[in-house]
């Protein structure tokens, strides 16, 4: 399908909606509401902080290193031929020691742009690029201007919208942090106080939860009788809740029903068996965090089938320090991510009716410092103030997002970092309610709006 | 009743009124005692307690002795990692349980001295005595229920929110 036949459709598929209220599965109705285009949403913050020049544009080391070799080290992502030469983003090639020298094979035959659109220069509009700004950009559609790194954000995320208006349940919206540094165990609802705890998602940073800290206070954690046993816990404890009712003075929970809360322990004991048994859903290569926690976030999903999941990868980052590793890391990031679709397609449930969206938190330098890594090459920190921080791209595939579609290029930069919460919004069918709560920055925009 | 008598009789009537009077004047007692709200016992916990004194103080009541700092370190990742504090500390508390360190009394003792098992339990964890209330239910929940053991009772006041709070 054409572009312009695309947008036409979709415009009739709009004005058709637009005047008949949608019932949502939830049961709420309301003249705002609008079929939801999707079941599912994975949300990838490609994180850690991405140069344009070694995503989208293909320049491997031609924009970086003053070495004429350019290519494409995300071919699970993207369309375009790797590099021929100076290969330092792969496996190691112990036999030749070569640090990098084996490519990872492709997991999809089809990369995901010729499959979904991509806006391939999207910009971070403002602030300071930073992990936290640019995660809490991402969930909430709006710049963290003022914000600390040690405070919820301070607009609703996209998880509150969903719950509050679209009624979601608490086990329906997840977000899979690559850890607990960086406040990610905040993210998961905002301070706003006509939203917040009572509308979060649940969180879960696997590697920690399955990783040391939670193998020596989690596993193999006691299991009580539900009749016999955890009913007379549970009638004591109401009891003593009861008798303690000043408002808001719990423990601070995510309303999840019991059965919920059930279903998360249960989840929690499944998974340590699957790690003692080695039978996580991990990518065929697993030798960095991020592709662990996109294992782990393959549990999550094939376990409560979410509707909305977020989840954060940061190995980039080490472009701090390496720019070697930096290479191998993002080549492993499109691994994952790829590994990730595919198997996503595999869950009952979730396949073909899930669409994903990958995009990263913000990017990084144009200029290097001076840290050389074993090949010499210029590490890459990301500054605030540095105009290529602010270049950042879009990926939508799956169901509402058009197989093939470019929308914008480097010469006309299109969308914002705001997009994906009105966006999801869009999927969801409830997206004039969330814009109408006027809590959005004013460049947000559903990327369906921008096509 | 000639009319002087009528009048003697009014007159005394009146003076009488007149005395009562003088005799009935309301007196003002003031005190100097505050009126005073009555408040829940546990009323005056408002503050939660952070993750960290939460474990400390959980570690402490059912092991019977202080944490240490790297393993109270890694019980805050673990607890940190989970977003539903609720579900976390229920997992927490219940690993501890299945434990066997963990310090709890017999099930003969509960069975033989009930009321000094629930004041001692609310002295635990809660730092107050029981209101006769809450002890008379504890003591009939007690004695309802034969399969209630000690370590269930722990469990629930462990993870109550009172417990959370200080």
């Amino acid at each position: 399908m054409k572009r312009r036949d695309f947008i036409k459709k979709a415009g009739l598929a709009t004005a058709a909606t637009a005047g008949f209220p949608y019932i949502l599965p939830s049961g709420l109705l309301s003249a705002q509401t609008t079929a939801p285009l999707t079941d599912h949403v994975v949300f990838v913050l490609f994180a850690g902080g991405v140069r344009q020049q070694e995503a989208v544009l293909k320049r491997y080391l031609a924009d970086s290193q003053e070495e004429d070799v350019e290519g494409n080290i995300m071919y699970n992502l993207l369309t375009g031929a790797p590099p021929e030469s100076k290969i330092a983003y792969g496996l190691d090639d112990a036999a030749n020691n070569i640090v990098g020298g084996i490519p990872i094979d492709p997991v999809l035959q089809t990369p995901l742009d010729q499959l979904g659109t991509l806006f391939p220069e999207v910009r971070f509009s403002k602030g300071g690029a930073g992990h936290y700004n640019g995660l809490a950009t991402g969930i909430s559609g709006n710049y963290a201007l003022a914000q600390g790194l040690r405070s919820r954000p301070a607009s609703p995320t996209i998880f509150e919208y969903l719950r509050r208006h679209a009624g979601f349940d608490a086990t329906d919206c997840w977000y899979v942090g690559a850890g607990i540094g960086m406040s990610r165990p905040l993210l998961n609802y905002s301070n706003d106080p006509e939203y917040g705890r009572r509308y979060g998602a649940n969180f879960l940073a696997p590697q920690t939860t399955f990783g040391t800290p939670g193998m020596n206070h989690f596993m193999d954690f006691k299991n009580y009788h539900p009749e016999t046993e955890w009913s007379m816990i549970q009638e004591m404890r109401h009891f003593l809740n009861s008798n303690y009712v000043e408002e808001g003075l719990e423990i601070p929970h995510l309303y999840n029903r019991p059965d919920e809360q059930d279903s998360i322990k249960e989840f929690v004991r499944a998974t340590f068996e699957k790690v003692e048994q080695g039978q996580v859903a991990l990518p065929p290569v697993n030798d960095n965090g991020d592709l662990k926690t996109l294992g782990f976030t393959l549990e999550v999903l094939s376990w409560f089938k979410p509707k909305i999941t977020v989840v954060d990868l940061t190995n980039i980052d080490v472009c701090h320090g390496s720019y070697t590793n930096y290479l191998k890391n993002l080549h492993r990031a499109d691994h994952g991510v790829g590994f990730l679709w595919r198997e996503i397609q595999r869950i009952p449930g979730m396949a073909n009716n899930t669409t994903m969206i990958v995009m990263p938190e913000h990017g990084r330098d144009q200029d290097p410092n001076p840290i050389q890594d074993i090949n010499d090459w210029y590490a890459y920190d990301h500054s605030t103030g540095n105009e290529n921080t602010r270049r950042i791209f879009t990926l939508m595939v799956g169901p509402g997002a058009e197989a093939g579609l470019t929308v914008g290029d480097q010469d006309n930069p299109v969308g914002d970092a705001t997009d994906v919460v009105p966006t999801i919004a869009e999927l969801f069918g409830i997206k004039q309610i969330v814009e109408s709560q006027g809590r959005l920055d004013g460049n947000a925009r559903s990327m369906f709006d921008r096509m | 009743m000639n009319m002087l008598t009528f009048y003697k009789r009014v007159g005394l009537f009146l003076m009488l009124i007149l005395f009562m009077g003088w005799g009935c004047k309301e007196e003002s007692y003031v005190y100097e005692v505050n009126d005073v709200d009555i408040s829940p016992i546990n009323s005056t916990k408002n503050k939660p307690k952070t993750e960290a004194q939460y474990i400390s103080v959980l570690y402490t009541n059912l092991f019977q002795e202080a944490i240490g700092p790297n393993r109270m370190l890694e019980a805050l990742a673990a607890i940190q990692s989970i977003g539903d504090k609720r579900v976390a500390y229920d997992i927490l508390v219940s690993k501890y349980m299945a434990d066997g360190q963990v310090v709890l009394p017999s099930e003969e003792d509960m069975r033989a001295d009930p009321e000094a098992f629930v004041r001692d339990t609310y002295r635990r964890f809660l730092i107050r005595q029981p209101t006769e209330a809450e002890l008379q239910w504890m003591l009939n929940y007690i004695e309802s229920r034969p399969n209630l053991t000690p370590e269930l009772v722990y469990f629930s006041f462990a993870t109550s929110n009172e417990h959370f709070h200080y």
